[in-house]
């Protein structure tokens, strides 16, 4: 059976010609080709450019940013940078468990465990009795998989939109060119913003009829209410 | 403030084609008094060819990314500073670039292969360079005028064999793609070096065959001077007379031959072997035949790649539309009495006009080069041989009956030219569907049994 009878008549009509009599005349359709590049042309040669850096949303239709001068903003859900979250009081929420170090498939967090002094004046520190001495991020060895923030049991480290940080540009590990800087210190990481949350231990304390001190974090639940 | 500072870009343009052609006439007619006569061909070999045939090749180097830039939407290259107070911060549209380029290509080591043969090495550059800057010898580029006393002729030389002058040497630059290749001892240059000859002696026939019917048209071969193609596509085919002004429908060549027009425009664009006809090269893909060659070397091949393209563009400007001529109104400017009383301003004036038709006959093949895709090497050859031969011998039977048809005018060759564009115009207009976003089809596969 030879291959033509065994086609369909779609088929053999597709097989004629992809093209119809007025394209395989090829001069209209390359006139009509040139007419759109000129047109883009005029266009961006005398009207004004836009340099909004939201491009979709440009005036204009150039879609050049300019790097170092511009930049795209990064969208909310970006994660490109650790940081640690702070209570309100400026400790660490983290409780130094040593999961985020765990999970960390590129072993780039370095974490040394401190204890709070027990008869320490402050109830919200005593409810948690460890806190990391020590936090180091090396953000060259990080591969950014976000595998520290699913572990953290605590809400205490995270890769996220950080407006008190300031500016787009620290949103991903900003360029250097020695290796010091990539070091990220506990007193760097803990510069983002506080966030609190109603299970967290303390916030408990007050309407709590526990005796100060006997109330653990880990009867706490998120959502739960006393 | 984008559009004024584009507004004094198109003014500073003009006026330093103007200035140019100015001091070109001047520089003629002070040589004519002082030397001896005939010395301007001198200064037109000094003024349009090393001075306007160079810059705009360099420029363009430029141009190109600009234009590219602006037809694809983005802003093209900005970021090459001159390091001094007040240049600092502005981009000067790019031109640093041109040192930077220049810089680099010079300051690169130019290698030679341990094998290759190192004259037709050293050779092939300059045989790729030369023959096409020197085709610009016979394109006039202004009206002959006397300045201080003396005529000066825009036109290095006049000789009544132009058009064969310019075909002998276009065909000798495939000598320099052949060299490159062979001289480079690499088998991927030569492989490259063999498809440009085949390339390139395919589309000298039809660069050949489209441009017999024009001659005929004109009945002469020659491009300047009285007699010349250029000089009699300053008549009409049909004018009137509107208080002293002149309209018409200008006897032009691409009116009187379209065919012939397109023919050669898309052969001369394979001669330049840029895309969609870069086959010999694939920038992207394959190799072409200057793989071996580095710094100024390769240099020469790409800026002979540019000179190429403002020369034809010489060309296409000179055979067929109207070179220096305006396409209606000549008559009255030429007779205007600021005019008699300064031929200069007329010549220089006149020149400026054959000088933006060559910007703009660029611009085209710039756009062509920056919408179309590159062909297939079957296709080019398909192109050349089955397509642009045929339509061209096709071409010269049609002309040559209707010259014999209507022997003392072009008049009935012009409606048959205007005919055709309006044809094309119509098919244009008229496709039943744009195939612009049409997705492609894949082919079925064989079955199997």
């Amino acid at each position: 059976m030879s291959h033509s009878e065994n086609m369909s008549p779609s088929e053999s009509e597709n097989k004629k010609s992809a093209y119809d009599f007025w394209e395989r005349l090829y001069v209209p359709e390359l006139v009509k080709g040139l007419a759109i590049t000129t047109g883009h042309f005029l266009r961006n040669l005398w009207s004004e450019h836009d340099k909004n850096p939201e491009v979709l949303d440009r005036k204009s239709r150039m879609v050049t940013v300019e790097y170092p001068e511009q930049c795209v903003p990064y969208p909310l859900g970006y994660r490109g940078i650790h940081r640690l979250v702070p209570r309100e009081d400026g400790k660490p929420r983290c409780v130094a468990c040593y999961m985020c170090a765990t999970a960390c498939p590129s072993q780039c967090i370095y974490i040394e465990a401190g204890e709070y002094p027990y008869d320490d004046e402050e109830a919200a520190s005593r409810v948690i009795e460890k806190y990391p001495a020590v936090f180091v991020i090396d953000e060259l060895r990080c591969i950014v998989c976000g595998l520290c923030v699913e572990a953290c049991p605590k809400d205490a480290i995270r890769m996220d939109h950080a407006e008190p940080m300031g500016s787009i540009a620290r949103q991903h590990t900003l360029p250097a060119l020695e290796r010091k800087p990539f070091i990220y210190a506990k007193e760097r990481l803990l510069a983002g913003a506080p966030a609190v949350h109603e299970s967290d231990p303390w916030q408990h304390r007050k309407a709590s009829e526990e005796p100060v001190g006997i109330h653990k974090e880990a009867h706490t639940r998120i959502g739960e209410s006393h | 403030m984008r559009r004024l500072r584009i507004t004094v870009a198109f003014a500073t343009i003009f006026a330093s084609l103007f200035g140019g052609m100015a001091a070109a006439y001047a520089l003629g007619g002070w040589l004519e008094s002082t030397w001896f006569k005939g010395a301007s061909a001198l200064s037109n070999l000094l003024m349009l060819m090393l001075v306007f045939v160079m810059v705009f090749a360099t420029l363009l180097v430029m141009a190109e990314r600009k234009w590219s830039a602006l037809m694809q939407n983005r802003t093209g290259p900005n970021r090459a500073r001159i390091n001094l107070p007040g240049l600092r911060s502005r981009s000067l549209a790019g031109l640093p670039y041109l040192i930077a380029d220049t810089v680099k290509m010079l300051a690169k080591e130019s290698f030679t292969p341990k094998a290759a043969n190192r004259f037709f090495y050293a050779l092939a550059p300059i045989l790729a360079f030369g023959p096409v800057f020197t085709l610009f010898a016979v394109i006039p580029a202004g009206p002959t005028i006397p300045v201080l006393g003396h005529e000066v002729a825009m036109v290095v030389a006049n000789p009544n064999f132009g058009l064969l002058y310019i075909f002998a040497l276009a065909s000798l630059a495939v000598f320099g793609a052949a060299l490159a290749g062979w001289a480079s001892n690499n088998k991927f240059s030569l492989l490259g070096a063999i498809r440009a000859c085949a390339q390139m002696i395919s589309y000298e026939i039809a660069l050949g065959l489209s441009l017999v019917g024009l001659m005929m048209a004109f009945a002469s071969i020659q491009l300047a001077g009285p007699a010349g193609i250029m000089e009699q596509q300053s008549q009409y085919l049909w004018s009137a007379q509107l208080g002293g002004f002149d309209v018409g429908i200008p006897a032009w060549g691409i009116l009187l031959q379209p065919v012939g027009f397109l023919l050669f425009f898309a052969a001369a664009f394979a001669e330049t072997k840029r895309p969609p006809f870069d086959m010999t090269e694939c920038e992207s893909e394959i190799i072409g035949y200057f793989v071996e060659y580095s710094g100024m070397r390769f240099g020469m091949f790409m800026i002979a790649e540019f000179v190429e393209i403002i020369v034809f563009s010489g060309i296409i400007t000179t055979l067929f539309l109207g070179g220096y001529h305006l396409p209606f109104g000549g008559e009255w400017f030429a007779k205007l009495a600021f005019f008699k009383e300064h031929p200069w301003v007329y010549g220089a004036t006149m020149g400026m006009v054959f000088w933006l038709k060559v910007v703009v006959v660029t611009y085209i093949q710039m756009n062509i080069r920056w919408t179309f895709v590159r062909f297939r090497y079957d296709q080019i050859q398909k192109l050349g041989w089955k397509i642009l031969i045929p339509l061209g011998i096709v071409n010269i039977f049609v002309t040559g009956a209707l010259l014999l048809w209507d022997k003392n005018s072009l008049g009935l060759l012009g409606l048959i030219g205007l005919f055709e564009m309006a044809f094309i115009l119509i098919l244009m207009l008229s496709s039943p569907k744009s195939s612009l976003y049409k997705p492609l089809k894949a082919e079925p596969l064989p079955s199997h049994h």
